[in-house]
């Protein structure tokens, strides 16, 4: 009987590994911190450069991978200790209290509907709220209820609403013990905290958002239903800007985030034509470096941003954005490239496209897995030209953006979940051999 | 246009001050900083680098810019890739300096410097000044000392090519 | 606490009430400033424009003096800061430039070790005097008074130099308000002034100082405090300048902070002081008068 496999991180290329490991007959054991499933692609509204509506393409592998009958799925819950090596590994889990008894639970919403307590939404990035009891998104797999401890205040109308007795107020954290051959990492990234560099306003200037808040605002499940409005009144924008390389390129001590993300160029251009296809008369510009529009299409759709609907993009990238104090506008001072000149132009939305740099946590992980970090603090890969999914310890691989940028967008997560699998197969496989 | 020096670049790059030339990858962080580029369209520090880049010597050394920056190093805090180019400002009128080109304000200091020992000395109003309002005498500098560490640096020879 | 005094060139030629007010402030504070016997410019700017060799020398000079007295340096001024700061870094780090610069120092007979440090008057009075002992000596406190505080260029940037837990700008922004005094932000705070372009090309130094002046303006502030001398000449002989020659008028009197200090702890400011601000501080002294 071949050894089950823990993967840590519920992102798309977690799920596609435990998808295919499943597929494949490992028991897999998808372990993801967050109530759900899903990460950072639940979180888009499209995906570029076919415009498909991300939570769309996503949701069916959810439910595809939750129901399937080789995986296990361990959400809202943390690895806290792994022991042992390849072919045998014993990793300890915390599954953490949502208070609610999970073979009760319809996801029926509510206690949500009736829940008096409002907090910032981590999944809307804290632009939009949630209640203390929660689900983070309407297509959210497992389709359980949360609660957040530290927002409740124990009122217990949750509890005297539930039609099906749900609420356990008394649950504690349970910790299980796994027995694995193999283990994948998945577990992300995270968004640099643009108040790192102050020249841009954020987050004190209301009209300066980073691209992920943008994100939750155009998709029809965010805090505006789908609208584009200003955070400071309400309006629809009529001009927008995009700063790229915030905090990406970046070589100062305090910032050092000397890499290029990859991937923001892309969805600066998506968000561009998205934006000018709602509001054809706006002007939308991009204050870029560099354009960095690699792989197949992406060059076409750039000309095409340009071309077909006048996206402006400025090769300048801006030292930093003054606000309005009665109209929350943001003016850049910038050098036009063709005049070379600097001019003034006037702003209502300025969009930051941030740094994605290593998870929170990543450290402590890689201590309890006893595998290596690289210069930058993304996984470091036991060889990045011949094995480029092993990390330093033999039986943990690694897919997705913990990885680090490399070229980071959804196809290549897909792609390395699906590899990573593959190298765990012929790790563990019955007459493969650990190698 | 000026002809092109293909070494300015490293000649700028080998001095303590402009070794940041090489790092730049002219995003324009820089002149969309900068106090001066904002009211004085010659003054473009990105536009600089790139000359000495490209190796326009003529251009950098008889140009404006190096002499119209403040100093206020706004550029240097916010450039992403270690450019340094408030300091290459001064890596560059130490150059144009060996050339013979300074500044008739900066001539005066420095003719101020190696003949009293300060940019700027007190008046004969300031002088009075003091001694009526009991600050005393001013402090009095080692103008020996100093002429004769400018004397080592041939600081003394910069001056006079540029007079 | 004793600190080897460094007054630099423009404060006994251009503004000797700055410091006449930091020599009746500092035994007020336990702080004693002693002469440096000899000290030369520290070469600002305009001399660093010509060499490098002889600005690292001559300001590696005066700190040899400190060192032979043991003592920390205390500047009254921002480029004199920048420029010893910035030396004394250079020195302790570099070896071969260290070497370089002991060679032309052994001609006047000194060395340096790198034993010293280089302290600008405002973080003297944070960090060593501390602002309890700062808020115990204030007698007059200013209730209210709106006060753009001007932080100048040099006493933060370059980051790498001045890199610290806390900023020296908002060390300011602190002792400024301990005297009573309200610091209100606007938004060009962190813009030079202007003042190193006076002289050079004058037209430019006064639209960069409008900047800052018009910024100020909308903020309504009272009147401005700094501690750096450029900034002072700049901003009030500035507010003159702009007044000739395009008869905008903002009638914000400028301040050393060692004058506003001064003020609070209960002194007043006599007439020949008064004189030498350009924009009157007519305004301010008749709030200490009603006090």
């Amino acid at each position: 009987m071949e050894k089950g496999v823990v993967v840590i991180g519920g992102g798309i290329a977690g799920i596609q590994a435990s998808m295919d490991l499943a597929n494949r007959g490992f028991q897999v054991y998808l372990i993801e911190k967050s109530p759900s499933i899903g990460g950072r692609m639940a979180q888009l509204d499209k995906t570029f450069p076919t415009m498909d509506c991300s939570i769309c393409i996503l949701a069916p592998k959810m439910i595809e991978v939750a129901h399937h009958s080789n995986v296990h799925l361990l959400t809202y819950s943390e690895v806290k200790e792994v022991k042992g090596s390849v072919g045998n590994f014993k990793v300890k889990v915390t599954r953490k209290p949502r208070y609610v008894d999970e073979t009760k639970c319809t996801g029926c919403g509510i206690c949500t509907e009736k829940c008096p307590i409002e907090a910032p939404s981590e999944f809307d990035e804290n632009i939009g709220a949630r209640k203390a009891i929660y689900m983070p998104f309407p297509q959210a797999v497992p389709r359980i209820m949360t609660i957040n401890k530290e927002d409740c205040m124990d009122c217990g109308i949750c509890e005297k609403v539930c039609p099906s007795q749900a609420i356990n107020r008394e649950q504690k954290p349970q910790e299980i013990e796994l027995d694995v051959g193999a283990i994948v990492v998945a577990t992300g990234f995270d968004i640099f905290d643009c108040s790192m560099i102050p020249q841009y306003g954020y987050p004190q200037f209301k009209n300066v958002i980073t691209a992920m808040e943008l994100e939750r605002l155009l998709c029809a499940s965010g805090p505006t239903g789908g609208h584009l409005i200003r955070p400071s009144d309400g309006r629809i924008p009529r001009s927008i800007a995009f700063i790229q390389c915030v905090g990406s390129r970046d070589r100062r001590d305090w910032i050092d985030h000397p890499y290029c993300s990859s991937i923001c160029c892309k969805y600066a251009v998506k968000d561009a034509v998205l934006i000018k296809e709602h509001e054809p008369d706006s002007l939308v510009t991009i204050f870029y470096i560099d354009m960095r529009a690699f792989g197949k299409g992406f060059q076409e759709f750039v000309n095409r941003a340009k071309s077909e609907f006048g996206v402006e993009f400025v090769r300048s990238n801006p030292g930093e954005l003054r606000e309005d104090p009665t109209t929350n506008n943001l003016t850049i001072s910038f050098e036009d490239p063709v005049t070379r000149t600097v001019q003034d132009v006037k702003y209502d939305l300025v969009i930051l496209s941030p740094a994605l740099i290593p998870s929170a946590g990543i450290k402590e992980l890689a201590k309890m897995l006893g595998i290596k970090l690289d210069n930058y603090g993304f996984l470091k890969l036991l060889d990045p030209v011949k094995k480029p999914l092993d990390t330093t310890a033999p039986g943990i691989f690694a897919a997705g953006y913990c990885l680090g940028p490399k070229t980071g967008d959804i196809p290549d997560s897909i792609t390395q979940g699906s590899a990573a699998a593959g190298r765990v197969a012929q790790v563990l496989s019955v007459g493969g051999g650990h190698r | 246009m000026s002809s092109l020096d293909a070494n300015f670049m490293h000649e700028v790059a080998n001095t303590p001050r402009g070794r940041g030339v090489l790092a730049c990858i002219q995003c324009g962080r820089c002149t969309n900083s900068c106090p001066v580029a904002k009211v004085m369209v010659e003054h473009n520090p990105r536009r600089l680098m790139e000359m000495i880049i490209l190796g326009l010597r003529a251009d950098v050394m008889l140009g404006p810019v190096p002499w119209h920056c403040l100093s206020c190093f706004t550029c240097l805090d916010r450039c992403p890739q270690g450019g340094d180019v408030g300091e290459a400002m001064f890596a560059i009128r130490n150059l144009a300096v060996k050339d013979g080109n300074i500044p008739r304000g900066v001539l005066t200091q420095a003719r101020s410097l190696f003949e009293a020992g300060r940019v700027v000395t007190s008046g004969r109003m300031a002088l009075i000044q003091r001694e009526k309002c009991g600050l005393g005498k001013e402090p009095i500098v080692d103008v020996e000392a100093v002429q004769k560490i400018l004397r080592k640096t041939c600081f003394d020879k910069l001056i006079q090519r540029g007079l | 606490m004793k600190y080897a005094f460094f007054l630099g060139c423009l404060v006994p030629a251009r503004e000797p009430n700055y410091e006449n007010s930091v020599r009746k402030i500092a035994p007020e504070l336990g702080v004693e400033l002693v002469e440096m016997d000899g000290a030369n410019c520290c070469a600002p700017f305009s001399v660093q424009s010509v060499d490098y060799m002889s600005w690292l020398a001559l300001a590696a000079r005066n700190l040899c003096i400190a060192e032979q007295m043991e003592l920390n340096i205390l500047t009254l001024c921002n480029d004199c800061y920048e420029s010893l700061l910035m030396t004394n870094m250079i020195l302790k780090e570099d070896k071969e430039t260290r070497e370089k610069v002991n060679t032309i120092l052994a001609d006047v007979g000194l060395q340096f070790k790198g034993k010293t440090d280089v302290k600008i008057f405002s973080d003297v009075l944070y960090e060593d005097v501390g602002l309890e002992k700062v808020k115990n000596a204030i007698r007059a406190p200013f209730n209210g008074l709106r006060v753009a505080v001007q932080p100048g260029c040099h006493l933060t940037k370059p980051k790498r130099i001045h890199f610290g837990e806390r900023t020296a700008a908002t060390a300011l922004d602190e002792l400024v308000e301990a005297t009573g005094a309200k610091s209100i932000s606007y938004s060009a705070k962190d813009a030079c002034c202007g003042g190193p372009l006076r002289g050079i090309n004058d037209a430019v130094a006064s639209n960069v100082a409008k900047q800052k002046l018009n910024s100020m303006k909308a903020a309504r502030v009272d009147c401005i405090v700094t501690v750096c001398p450029f900034c002072f000449l700049e901003l009030d002989i500035g507010q003159l300048e702009i007044k000739r020659h395009s008869k905008e008028e903002y009638d914000l009197p400028v301040l050393q902070f060692a004058e506003l200090l001064r003020m609070a702890m209960g002194m007043k400011l006599e007439n020949w002081e008064i004189k030498i601000h350009k924009v009157p501080l007519t305004k301010i002294i008749n709030m200490v008068e009603a006090k």
